[in-house]
């Protein structure tokens, strides 16, 4: 079975994607996990997810978002104005 | 995995360590009340502030803007979303106990949603003063917070209102440069919520306010507030407008005081006796009621394991 690893360091950090395995079961996936991705510390905390258990959103999918100007707010405008006050002021 | 600490001054000095607290970790219990307590109110207020914005969809002047109101709601009612699943796995109350709770009027949200928009102007009022109130409070909590999982969800919502403030500022100069009637509708937003927003930064933090303690806040509620005076009090004025304080001084060094605060309209707010509590939670309550089938369709949905 394929396992996603992701490592989490203490603190502020999200556990991040750093790779994929192949093990015959969970526990094994483990060791492996520990012996291959963990060696020197890259991470506190550990976890696996079986590849076919993840659900994945592809680019089809999420690319809508990407055309939604009325999302965004480039406030050069405002910027300007700011800028102007300081100046005037100084 | 889970950490646990033998004695508070043992997870103090983890905390102090600048130690960040996991979901999973034996957290002392005061601690986890403070935090759940605490972000509870601040879905709350998300969700009560999209539903305001979300009356205003049918009312807001002019396509563009009615995209961007939009967007603002559903951003809101996204951050809801996000601070509910946090404050759940909190393990205190589900999510659903803590809707029904807003709904009975049993919790609180902010105070600036206890009061009533009254004008396209209150809106533009709301997005600006209101958005960089709760984005200056959101952002000394993201600085320094304890809980890791309240923290990087704030980093998601930070961003996200920083779009809401430069919209309402951005509307705010239209209006400012617009016609006479504009700006009187302006000015009468303002004059209703500059001391609302100021509020909402609460009273002077108390000596022992465990949530600074605990690295849930990196300041104190008056110095946030003190910050927000001294940025928006010009700012305003730059835009031609004036400043609902008469009592407002400005020393040698161009510090702005405001005088006095009042801080009744606040305590009132907080126990649900605000100008417009009494209809906006209940007009959230028979929303919830009106939507149950959706709950009840996406449960018939539900393909069980
Ligand atoms: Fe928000
Ligand atoms: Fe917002």
């Amino acid at each position: 079975m394929i396992y996603e690893v992701f490592l989490k360091k203490d603190g502020r950090d999200e556990y991040r994607h750093a790779g994929a395995l192949e093990a015959a079961n969970d526990e094994l996936a483990l060791v492996l996990a520990r012996e291959s991705y963990l060696r020197r510390a890259e991470g506190s905390r550990l976890w696996l997810a079986r590849r076919d258990h993840i659900i994945e959103g592809g680019t089809d999918f999420v690319a809508p978002n990407a055309d939604k100007p009325h999302r965004h707010h480039d406030g050069q405008a405002v910027a300007a104005h700011r800028k102007q006050v300081r100046e005037d002021r100084s | 995995m889970t950490r646990s600490w033998n004695t508070m001054e043992d997870f103090e000095a983890f905390l102090n360590d600048g130690g960040i607290v996991e979901v999973d970790d034996a957290m002392p219990e005061d601690y986890r009340k403070a935090v759940f307590t605490f972000i509870e109110m601040h879905a709350n207020s998300e969700l009560m502030g999209g539903l305001t914005e979300r009356d205003w969809i049918p009312k807001t002047p002019g396509l563009r803007h009615k995209m961007s109101v939009l967007a603002k709601t559903q951003d809101e009612i996204g951050h809801g979303h996000l601070l509910y699943m946090v404050a759940a796995d909190m393990g205190i109350k589900t999510r659903t106990e803590m809707l029904e709770d807003l709904f009975a009027g049993k919790s609180r949200f902010h105070n600036v949603f206890h009061y009533k928009a009254e004008t396209w102007g209150d809106q533009v009022a709301i997005a600006f003063l209101v958005d960089a109130a709760a984005l200056a409070s959101q952002q000394a909590v993201f600085k320094n917070c304890s809980y890791g999982p309240y923290r990087r969800i704030l980093k998601r919502i930070i961003s996200e209102e920083g779009f809401h403030m430069r919209l309402g500022e951005d509307r705010m100069m239209r209006i400012a440069n617009g016609t006479d009637l504009q700006r009187e509708l302006f000015q009468g937003a303002l004059d209703r919520w500059f001391w609302p927003s100021l509020q909402l930064f609460g009273p002077d933090s108390k000596p022992g306010d465990l949530l600074l303690r605990w690295h849930i806040k990196s300041e104190r509620n008056e110095v946030l507030r003190d910050r927000w005076v001294q940025k928006f009090v010009p700012l305003l004025q730059s835009y031609g407008f004036s400043v609902p304080c008469p009592d407002l001084t400005q020393d040698e060094d161009g510090r702005w005081d405001v005088g006095p605060i009042d801080w009744e309209p606040l305590k009132a707010t907080l126990a649900q006796g605000g100008p417009d509590s009494k209809r906006r939670i209940e007009q959230a309550a028979r929303n919830w009621e009106r939507t149950q089938w959706v709950r009840t369709a996406m449960d018939e949905l539900a393909v069980p394991a």
